[in-house]
């Protein structure tokens, strides 16, 4: 489907438990609700929505056990393989003899690579990024308003929508 | 829908709504600066003058004009990094492991807490700078081959677990802090009324639109940053108390120091948050949401941690009686009755005694009280650290070695300029970036604000 | 979603401490006594180290269960109201700890502190240790047993106490003896970071007796800690899996699995913080200590870290783990054979070498330079009886009262936890 098919018409509300519970009522009724865009995290708001769960706190498993082995190889290369120093009576000739001198730059960059990682990929996945144009559809969604996006046809009577979604709670229809 | 016990305080006064915190918070952002505001802000420019002045003057001569010598080589320079990272610390606290333990009330202090910690740790890594004496030659602390091939830094050095550890800590903070100021941004966006200010804010939110897949991907890397952070935080005090502790000088070479250093800086830097959010909440008449309760429970942290740190110094103390060294016992003994007596008596007051005073109700509830506290803990910790660094030194192993320290104007000038620089910055924060999480703080709006606690009650009776 | 639905309290009732569970408690006791009386029999070195450390551990699990009653008392926590009859009923264990650790320490000091051996601080006696005399003013018997005594009584009084407010409130005012409670568990609290630190420095750092760290009490208590979580763990899963206390969600569980997971990692990082310090510097007074774990119990050493650390972070990561009953169960048995091997490496191979010495002073060895500890079916048996004994009081205790405080004031709040 391109994007020119897809026609969105929005119900406002304003309140977070009228919202929650109106995705149910109207999805029973035959409308495709497919968002609802609110001023704050809304607590089971993605369970009611269907959403699947996010996996980037895998991705951040992952961004940081790559930080953990880099920090490892890049210790063992600089001060085990390619100029092994002798300090404090400690010659670092073997990689486990040394390793606890090691631990504290493996843990930081472990942290380092798992956080940065994970907010990149967290700002390009959800598109959020500097120079964005934000598509404001009530301009108070941000503040105390909630934005509930209902999929339409072309050939969808508005009017009927409309009323079903004022009757769920809506304060506020937009087409 | 969550339930609270009828013991807990509101955490918003006035029966406020939504739309009510946004106009609260916004206000100071898009109205004119009090007269308040720019008496503070003329003083702490005149402070980062001053440190301008200090630093340039430091790095155009060199170190030399400091009052370092021979045998005591690190002085205020590491006293003020200690102090100044310590005081970061409260932030990443604040708003990582107040997090996990689901604290409600750090939702009206984190986000000026985490700017505290930014600045604070900008305030430090200047000392680290300077310190350096040649500055533009810092990179050499970063793993980079010298230029004749192959020799690298050397990681069996704590100073380099040090530039890790700080500048994972400072750019880790800023992404969360960041990260959580996105939303906060998008609300002042929507509602700027100039083209100018709508268009900085809407580079600064990143174009940002609270669908239900960001939302609960915003929570999930909120939460797995708290979960990063709160190791870091630990780690990163840990790796500063490591610069001394790896050694073998006395009063250093301590095993309960990583932890205690963490203790002292949580101690620390909540009693700065006191400080300033003191001021804040009657400068931006913040009341209603920095509340005498908020105050009370900061205050409570500060009397646990101030009862660990001085577990801590009592636990040196007695181990290095036990120890049976003699160096080991000189050290302390040395610290509590030598020439730097009075640095380890105002320590011992300030930490140990002072805070004690918070088992009082009556004074953990009192704004000036906990003021004057507060500045109280910032001084006593301050002197932990030099008593720490300078008592610790001026007696070296050999005994011909022995020296005094005392410091210059130009250190003196660096350290209140210091002072000046992180104002500055904070005074900047508090007028152009919305000082409460809004969006977040919302979220307790209809469960334990003081309209809502009002409703319960008369529901249930 | 948006509703004010009411939870019913279930678990009304005591727990049931059935003819089979007694049975079970009292053959693990038993099995225990055999094995001590038969190490004593065979005049093993063993048997007095092997003690200390198992009751060591019993204690530390009691104890931590009521300063962690008492952290949910001072820091007003809601959630975990409905886990607090277990949590009491762990601490009843403090008292019959002190007994036994009175009978081990009157009968077997001279085995396992090496300052307790006549003369040690006298001059010119064959035994004279000049830096142990230097300590003569802290470690000295009567300070000693002073010290001991007080720890017992206090720690038992302020058990009893939370428990008996906790009792009365069922009567009826649920706030009045939370708020009372609340005011002993701040002064419990300090009482607690005073008599922990120095406890941990009597019962196990003096083994070693030239050896100090700072760190010590810290490690000590993050070690106890954990153990004290994991054996809570395994009482509360226990108690869902037969049916008992079905307020505790998925929602507690993740609580709870929380504190098993955090605490092991806190632990991992104060050893790392003992060791890595001692082996950086590299000094003889401190260095000897991990030396000989290092050369003589190596796998066991190794072995407690990889357990304590790798084990919890690795399984206990995600969301989904913490929320699984049978999961967390055996993690928590995991953990607590990992700090039994922990409390092993603490006790074990300086209590040995006093033990040596006091044997072969006696005349029962010869020869013998360096007396090791192992690991055999006499020190699984005493652990047995332990736990046994351990497992006989919780139920008791949990027998004696319903499950849960019905009129604590967080119950609401706990009864609607969700996370």
């Amino acid at each position: 489907m391109s994007a020119a098919e897809k026609k969105f018409v929005y119900g406002i509300f304003n309140d977070d438990e009228v919202v929650v519970n109106a995705i149910g009522t109207l999805r029973s009724q035959g409308l495709k609700v497919k968002d609802v865009i609110s001023p704050f995290p809304i607590h089971g708001l993605d369970h009611e929505l269907g959403l699947a769960r996010t996996r980037i706190s895998i991705c951040a498993f992952i961004y940081g056990m790559t930080g953990l082995s880099l920090a490892l190889l890049m210790m063992y290369y600089m001060n085990i393989f390619d100029w092994a120093m002798d300090i404090g009576g400690k010659p670092s000739f073997a990689f486990y003899k040394n390793l606890p001198a090691f631990i504290p730059v493996t843990f930081e960059s472990t942290v380092l690579c798992a956080a940065h990682g994970m907010v990149i990929t967290f700002l390009l996945r959800s598109k959020i990024l500097p120079g964005v144009e934000p598509h404001i559809i009530h301009p108070r969604m941000a503040d105390d308003h909630f934005v509930m996006a209902i999929q339409v046809k072309e050939d969808t009577d508005l009017a009927k929508v409309e009323s079903l979604v004022k009757a769920a709670g809506a304060v506020e229809f937009k087409s | 829908m969550h339930k609270e016990s009828e013991l807990r305080p509101p955490l918003i006064l006035g029966e406020k709504t939504w739309h009510d915190i946004t106009e609260d918070v916004c206000r100071p952002v898009e109205s004119k600066a009090n007269k308040w505001w720019k008496i503070a802000f003329t003083v702490a420019v005149a402070g980062l003058l001053w440190w301008i002045i200090s630093v340039s003057y430091t790095l155009g001569t060199g170190l030399g004009v400091w009052g370092l010598n021979k045998t005591v080589g690190w002085a205020w320079d590491i006293t003020n990094f200690v102090w100044w990272v310590g005081i970061g610390h409260a932030g990443t606290l604040i708003s990582a492991i107040l997090l996990l333990f689901r604290q409600k009330w750090r939702l009206s202090i984190n986000r000026s807490a985490e700017a505290m910690t930014i600045f604070a740790v900008i305030c430090a890594a200047t000392f680290i700078l300077s310190h350096m004496g040649r500055p533009w030659v810092g990179y050499w602390s970063l793993p980079l081959a010298n230029q004749f091939g192959s020799l690298w830094v050397n990681f069996n050095s704590p100073l380099v677990w040090d530039v890790f550890a700080i500048s994972t800590y400072f750019s880790v903070s800023i992404v969360f802090w960041y990260t959580g100021l996105i939303p906060d941004f998008a609300v002042i966006r929507d509602r700027a009324k100039t083209k100018w200010s709508k268009r900085i804010y809407t580079i600064l939110s990143f174009g940002w639109v609270g669908t239900a897949k960001n939302w609960q991907r915003f929570e999930e890397v909120s939460l797995v940053l708290a979960g990063l952070s709160t190791p870091l935080v630990l780690s990163v005090h840990s790796v500063v108390s490591m610069d001394f502790a790896t050694s073998i000088v006395p009063g250093w070479h301590t095993t309960i120091f990583p932890p205690y250093f963490v203790a002292g800086a949580i101690f620390s830097g909540f009693a700065m948050v006191q400080t300033l959010l003191i001021i804040v909440r009657k400068v931006l008449t913040l009341e209603d949401y920095i509340t005498i309760y908020h105050i009370d429970m900061m205050n409570r942290v500060i009397l646990i941690t101030g009862s660990i740190v001085g577990v801590a110094y009592l636990t040196e103390f007695f181990i290095a009686w036990y120890s049976g060294v003699e160096y080991e016992q000189y050290a302390f003994i040395n610290r509590a009755t030598g020439p730097y007596w009075w640095a380890y008596w105002s320590m011992m007051t300030c930490n140990v005694i002072t805070p004690q005073l918070f088992w009082s109700s009556k004074l953990r509830e009192n704004v000036f009280a906990t003021f004057i506290i507060s500045i109280f803990v910032n001084i006593g910790m301050w002197f932990e650290r030099f008593v720490i660094i300078v008592t610790s030194l001026h007696r070296d192993y050999v005994t011909s070695s022995w020296t005094m320290y005392s410091p210059t104007w130009v250190e003196a000038g660096i350290f209140i300029g210091s002072i000046g620089l992180f104002f500055t910055c904070f005074l900047l924060f508090a007028r152009v970036f919305p000082v409460i999480a809004m969006s977040e703080l919302k979220t307790i709006v209809k469960s334990s604000s003081e309209g809502a606690k009002k409703k319960s009650n008369q529901s249930n009776h | 979603m948006g509703h004010h639905q009411h939870i019913e309290v279930t678990s009304t009732k005591p727990y049931e401490f059935t003819r089979k569970n007694r049975m079970i408690a009292g053959v693990m006791i038993i099995i225990g006594l055999i094995a001590i009386i038969a190490q004593f029999a065979t005049h093993h070195t063993q048997t007095w180290s092997n003690l200390l450390m198992n009751n060591f551990m019993f204690m530390g699990m009691a104890l931590c269960a009521t300063f962690f009653l008492a952290v949910q008392y001072v820091a007003e926590v809601g959630w975990s109201a409905v886990i607090k009859r277990p949590v009491e009923a762990m601490g009843q264990a403090i008292p019959v700890a002190g007994g036994i650790m009175v009978v081990i320490i009157l009968l077997g000091g001279q085995s396992l502190y090496h300052w307790m051996a006549p003369g040690i601080s006298t001059p010119g006696s064959e035994n004279y240790d000049a830096i142990i005399a230097g300590k003569n003013a802290f470690l000295n018997p009567v300070f000693f047993w002073i010290r001991v005594v007080a720890y017992f009584v206090i720690w038992t009084y302020f058990t009893k106490l939370f428990r008996k407010n906790s009792l009365l409130s069922d009567e009826g005012d649920g706030k009045g003896y939370w708020l009372k409670n609340k005011s002993a568990a701040a002064k419990f609290l300090v009482l607690f970071a005073a008599t922990e630190s120095t406890m941990s420095w009597d019962f196990i750092m003096s083994i070693d007796t030239h050896w100090y760290s700072t760190l010590f009490a810290w490690y000590t208590f993050a070690g106890m800690f954990v153990t004290s979580i994991a054996a809570l763990v395994f009482t509360i899963t226990y108690l869902k899996s037969k049916g008992y206390l079905q307020e505790v969600t998925e929602h507690h569980l993740h609580d709870i699995g929380k504190f098993m997971f955090a605490f092991s990692i806190f632990w991992t990082y104060l050893w790392f913080c003992q060791f890595m310090l001692i082996w950086y510097s590299n000094i003889p007074e401190e260095v000897t200590y991990f030396m000989l774990r290092q050369d003589h119990y190596r796998g066991w050493w190794l072995g407690s870290f990889f357990i304590n650390f790798i084990a919890p972070f690795v399984i206990l990561m995600t969301r989904d783990a913490k929320r699984k009953l049978y999961l967390l169960m055996y993690m928590s048995i995991v953990i607590f054979i990992g700090h039994w091997i922990d409390t092993f490496v603490m006790v074990i191979p300086g209590s040995m070498l006093t033990a040596g010495h006091h044997a072969a002073e006696a005349g029962a060895h010869h020869g013998h330079a360096l007396s090791l500890g192992s690991v055999g079916l006499m020190e699984i048996g005493t652990t047995l009886g332990f736990i046994g004994l351990f497992m006989y009081i919780v139920q008791h205790h949990l027998s004696k009262a319903p499950l849960v405080a019905k009129n604590h004031p967080m119950l609401e709040e706990s009864l609607h936890h969700a996370i």
